[in-house]
């Protein structure tokens, strides 16, 4: 008897959420005439940052293009004048990626980064291909401190030998000081 | 024979093998840094921990540092052990800096490796990091000393291998510094091998910095084209152009390493002047459609002239199946030739490669286990580089070595010069032979041999003759003697004698071995398949006589051979067509009325003949055609879509050759190695491209019984007591044909200048610094003057050099009056 009654009420119970939503506004956003906000970490299309001294971040090491499981990033890397490494060229197909992240992840100075920007159909293919200049970007994105060359041994404008993060002074070989 | 247990693994190897090689003929890979196989173990890095379970010993052991031994029970996966390995690792990379990223080696780094497969993801250690300032090595070697873990594998390859001091090891402890002792270039010309030699990124290439990862370059093994020893190397190609290239271990060959001449010659491939595009009569025309008129042109020249008419020149850089077609296609449609000697020195190397017979030879790897060498007419470290590090292992060994050379030899470690004068040599070898003829058994040959030396003077003059006498007891006395003798400047009967002395050493006692130098890189193959009843002077002197009209050149620039410039020229005026067939922009190039574009050997499979007859494969590394460079117009690659590779339409010579012959392209031979050996029986049982052996083949060579000891071969006339003998020699780096055109090597090409003996110097009141004015029949240089002891005495050396190619005799030999030269003052 009590199984019935129980039935009932469950059967009740859902009508009457049913019934509820009848008369509330609806939640469905129609797009494209409204854009929702997306959170920062949605992965769409690639930029390249740059470090908080404003200059390029990407040091063309290759390892987002090595991640990249569809192999769609392709770059030359060279020597700047000043001794920094620097892609001569890079460049996306966005008609081939996934949208994956795995080259954010691998990348080990937070130059490439993917942003909630999801809209990037083209009609031409080759307009899909973005170079460095559509790359590019002013301002450090999500990490907003980082700047690899403080960090790493080699001699740049940042930083001399011994002048990185918690570096000591070189060794000075003609003398037996310690 | 000890037999040991690696990971419960029964191997026995033989007595003296470190358990690390024992371990890796199992296929288990030890962790290891300062073990290198060509340099042995010093035990400095800790890595190779394994655990000793059962055994004479016990416990932890560095496993490159004990011998396999009766009994052993080896773990590589104890846990005490890979705890071990780990910590050495983590230590190892306490000061390492944050550089992988911007570090070459990133990619093939066996610290990245070993640190990554050791788990140490993380640097727990907060501590300030030591650091060193780098040094400026030259063109060739980046320096980054704070990437060092102190593994000691490029100094003893440095000095211990190589035997150059100025790079070395200084300070202590965790200030130990590697590099230079003073500012300035790496003086050894074997330094790039420290790039592949460091595990780490301190030395990196310089001239290929930061232009990719290695798992992005096409990476194909390939032969050594920059002399005739056919080293083994590594090409790495992107976006179609040779990007870098390394040594690749061969056995029989280089070893482990190769000279810097053979891992920068490479950017011939690259430059922008190569040409890329078919020229008929100044125009750019399709590749076939040019083979195509070369064809039809080629048939008209022969309608009108007889096929006798024309002519075919290959030369020692074309690879053996050019030589091959070249030789099918003159034999075919009766045409003259094939001339392969267009270089001075090919008269000595067809002499070479009929006297080298299968007992005799020995190959570079053999000489490091010979007891007694004698190098005749040879200059190894400018001739054939990697046979200077081949001599000084045999010297490490307690092997005596003795250059018989009137250059002013240099090797990297202690040997005997006998400065004689080019007319002496033979006298000189003559010493040798008539002492080795007087001993037992050699009855009947050694009167032979004797009597061919008739007219060959007794040597009593020669500088230090008694010497030469001591150093035949020496090779008498010795197990292993190996003559090494050259080609490229020795008179025409040295190379003849040095076998000589090779075959009655070897019946006087010791196994004797011969090892001949040459001049280009498929020197022995053009010797097997030239025409030798046509010389290149013939060829040219038909040709002024208007009989040759037509003339078929592959890969080869008639400018370096030994006929004067201004005569080459005007002959090649006077034909009716030239048609030019290479992958360098060269004199004969600009010549051509038609020019075909080819393949170099890194775009095309290619088969070479080193000089102890092995025959080498190559496959090729990329396929041809424009580079980015060139499609994009330098910056960018081209924003385009296609499917084809551009500028790809160009093929091999020998896939050319047919079509010159008016044949369709389409009978070309496909099996390669069957028709091979139609034009030479020699080749006939080369193996088939897909198993070809890694180290070559040594081709069999007959013995050549009937030409030992010719009388004829001595014409000299009397020695001309007031004249000088210009000898025009080849250096490490400037001379050889492709390597010269590397803006790599440029910067280490020495300056031009004139070697000549201090008491001649004085003669002409001409001392170190001093210029001379020389005329050297083919025009007139001058030239800073250097004074050195080491020479013969009237001997005048010039190194060959691109700014003197014109006023140089194209003779390697020449004999001046002493009118030719004078002191050069200001005002003249
Ligand atoms: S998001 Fe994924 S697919 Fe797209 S570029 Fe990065 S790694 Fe490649
Ligand atoms: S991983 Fe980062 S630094 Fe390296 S090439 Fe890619 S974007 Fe540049
Ligand atoms: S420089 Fe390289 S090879 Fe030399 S000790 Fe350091 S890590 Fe070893
Ligand atoms: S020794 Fe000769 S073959 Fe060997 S790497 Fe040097 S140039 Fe090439
Ligand atoms: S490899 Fe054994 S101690 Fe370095």
């Amino acid at each position: 008897m009590s199984d019935a009654l129980e039935s009932v009420k469950a059967l009740a119970d859902g009508f009457a959420t049913t019934f509820k939503h009848l008369f509330r506004k609806p939640i469905t956003e129609s797009y494209p005439e409204y854009k929702r906000p997306l959170p920062a970490r949605s992965r769409a299309r690639i930029e390249l940052t740059r470090d908080p001294d404003g200059d390029e971040r990407c040091v063309a090491c290759y390892l987002c293009s090595a991640a990249c499981p569809v192999s769609c990033i392709s770059m030359q890397s060279a020597e700047r004048e000043d001794g920094r490494r620097y892609a001569r060229w890079f460049r996306i197909n966005f008609g081939r990626c996934i949208y994956c992240g795995l080259c954010e992840e691998a990348c080990p100075t937070s130059a490439i980064q993917l942003t909630p920007d999801f809209e990037t159909c083209k009609r031409d293919p080759l307009s899909m291909v973005f170079e460095k200049e559509d790359l590019l970007v002013d301002g450090c994105g999500k990490d907003p401190d980082y700047n690899f060359y403080k960090y790493a041994g080699v001699a740049t404008p940042v930083g001399g030998k011994g002048e990185h993060v918690n570096e000591s002074k070189p060794v000075n070989v003609r003398s037996n000081m310690p | 024979m000890p037999k040991l247990i690696i990971d419960n693994r029964e191997i026995t190897v033989p007595e003296g093998t470190k358990v690390i090689e024992a371990a890796e003929r199992l296929g288990i890979m030890i962790p290891r840094f300062c073990y290198h196989p060509a340099l042995g173990s010093v035990g400095a890095c800790r890595v190779c921990a394994v655990k000793c379970l059962e055994g004479p010993r016990k416990g932890i052991q560095m496993s490159c540092m004990i011998d396999a031994q009766d009994g052993m029970k080896v773990s590589t996966t104890d846990a005490e052990a890979v705890d071990f390995r780990k910590h050495v690792i983590e230590w190892l990379m306490l000061h390492h800096p944050h550089d992988c990223p911007v570090c070459d080696e990133g990619g093939h780094c066996l610290l990245q490796d070993l640190t990554v497969s050791g788990g140490q993801g993380v640097r727990r250690y907060q501590g300030p990091k030591r650091t060193h300032t780098d040094q400026h090595l030259g063109p060739l070697v980046a320096h980054e000393m704070n990437r060092c873990i102190q593994c000691y594998r490029c100094v003893r390859y440095y000095q211990e291998f190589t035997g150059y001091e100025d790079l070395g090891v200084m300070q202590i402890g965790s200030r130990v510094y590697y590099g230079r002792f003073r500012p300035g270039t790496l003086e050894s010309p074997f330094s790039g091998n420290l790039i592949d030699i460091c595990p780490t990124g301190v030395y990196t290439d310089k001239p290929s910095r930061y232009r990719g990862r290695r798992w992005d370059f096409e990476r194909r093994p390939a032969v050594c084209l920059h002399c005739s020893l056919g080293c083994h190397v590594t090409v790495s190609a992107r976006y179609r152009e040779v990007v870098r290239q390394e040594a690749r271990f061969s056995e029989s060959v280089n070893g482990h390493f190769i000279c810097d001449r053979g891992r920068y010659g490479f950017p011939y491939v690259n430059l922008p002047e190569r040409p890329r595009s078919a020229r008929v009569d100044g125009t750019e025309t399709g590749w076939e459609a040019a083979l195509k008129i070369a064809g039809e042109r080629l048939e008209s020249a022969a309608w009108k002239t007889g096929p006798q008419g024309i002519a075919v020149v290959g030369s020692a850089r074309c690879g053996l199946e050019t030589q091959g077609m070249l030789k099918r296609l003159a034999d075919a449609k009766g045409w003259r030739g094939p001339v392969f000697d267009i270089d001075p020195a090919a008269a000595n190397v067809r002499t070479a490669v009929s006297r080298l017979d299968s007992d005799l030879r020995v190959s570079l790897r053999e000489i490091e286990t010979a007891d007694c060498i004698v190098v005749v007419s040879a200059d190894p470290l400018n001739e054939s580089p990697m046979l200077a590090p081949a001599l000084r292992q045999a010297r490490r060994n307690g092997a005596r070595v003795a250059v018989i050379d009137p250059r002013p030899a240099s090797l990297p470690f202690q040997f005997d010069h006998f400065p004689v004068a080019p007319d002496d040599l033979a006298a000189a070898m003559a010493i040798l032979i008539r002492k080795c003829a007087d001993k037992e058994p050699l009855s009947e040959l050694g009167k032979t041999a004797v009597r061919s030396l008739r007219g060959v003077s007794d040597g009593a003059d020669i500088p230090d003759a008694d010497g030469l006498a001591a150093l035949y007891d020496d090779l008498h006395d010795s197990r292993r003697p190996v003559i090494v003798c050259g080609t490229h400047t020795a008179p025409p009967e040295i190379p003849g004698m040095a076998a000589d002395l090779a075959l009655l050493l070897r019946i006087a006692g010791p196994r004797a071995g011969l090892f001949y130098v040459m001049p280009g890189p498929n020197s022995f193959g053009a010797a097997l398949l030239s025409d030798p009843a046509l010389s290149f002077g013939d060829l040219v002197s038909s040709i002024e006589e208007g009989e040759t009209k037509a003339l078929v050149v592959a890969e080869s620039d008639l400018f370096g051979s030994g006929i004067d410039w201004d005569r080459l020229q005007n002959a090649l005026n006077k034909l009716e067509l030239l048609v030019t067939l290479d992958y360098i922009d060269s004199q004969t190039t600009r010549a051509a009325r038609i020019l075909i574009p080819t393949l170099t050997a890194y775009e095309t499979p290619s088969l070479s003949i080193n000089n102890e007859g092995r025959v080498q494969q190559s496959p090729a590394a990329f396929r041809g055609g424009d580079p980015i460079a060139r499609t994009g117009g330098g910056e960018h690659p081209p924003r385009a879509f296609r499917r084809d590779i551009p500028g790809r339409e160009m093929g091999a010579a020998w896939t050319a050759l047919p079509t010159l012959g008016g044949r369709n392209p389409g009978s070309a031979p496909v099996n390669l190695t069957a028709w091979l050996g139609d034009a030479h029986p020699a080749l006939t049982s080369l193996p088939e491209s897909s198993d070809f052996p890694p180290d070559g083949v040594r081709l069999p060579l007959a013995e050549n019984a009937g030409e030992r000891f010719q009388t004829d071969r001595f014409s000299h006339g009397e020695k001309e007591e007031d004249a000088l003998t210009l000898l025009v020699a080849d250096s490490t780096f400037g001379t050889e044909e492709l390597s010269s055109l590397s803006p790599i090597l440029k910067e280490l090409t020495p300056s031009p200048c004139i070697q000549i003996h201090p008491e001649d110097a004085a003669e002409f009141d001409l001392s170190t610094g001093d210029a001379v004015r020389i005329d050297t029949g083919a025009g007139t240089a001058v030239l800073p003057v250097q004074t050195t002891d080491r020479i013969a005495r009237r001997v005048l050396v010039i190194p060959r050099h691109r700014d003197l190619d014109d006023r140089l005799p194209r003779e390697r030999r020449t004999v001046l009056s002493k009118t030719a030269i004078r002191k050069a003052t200001e005002d003249a």
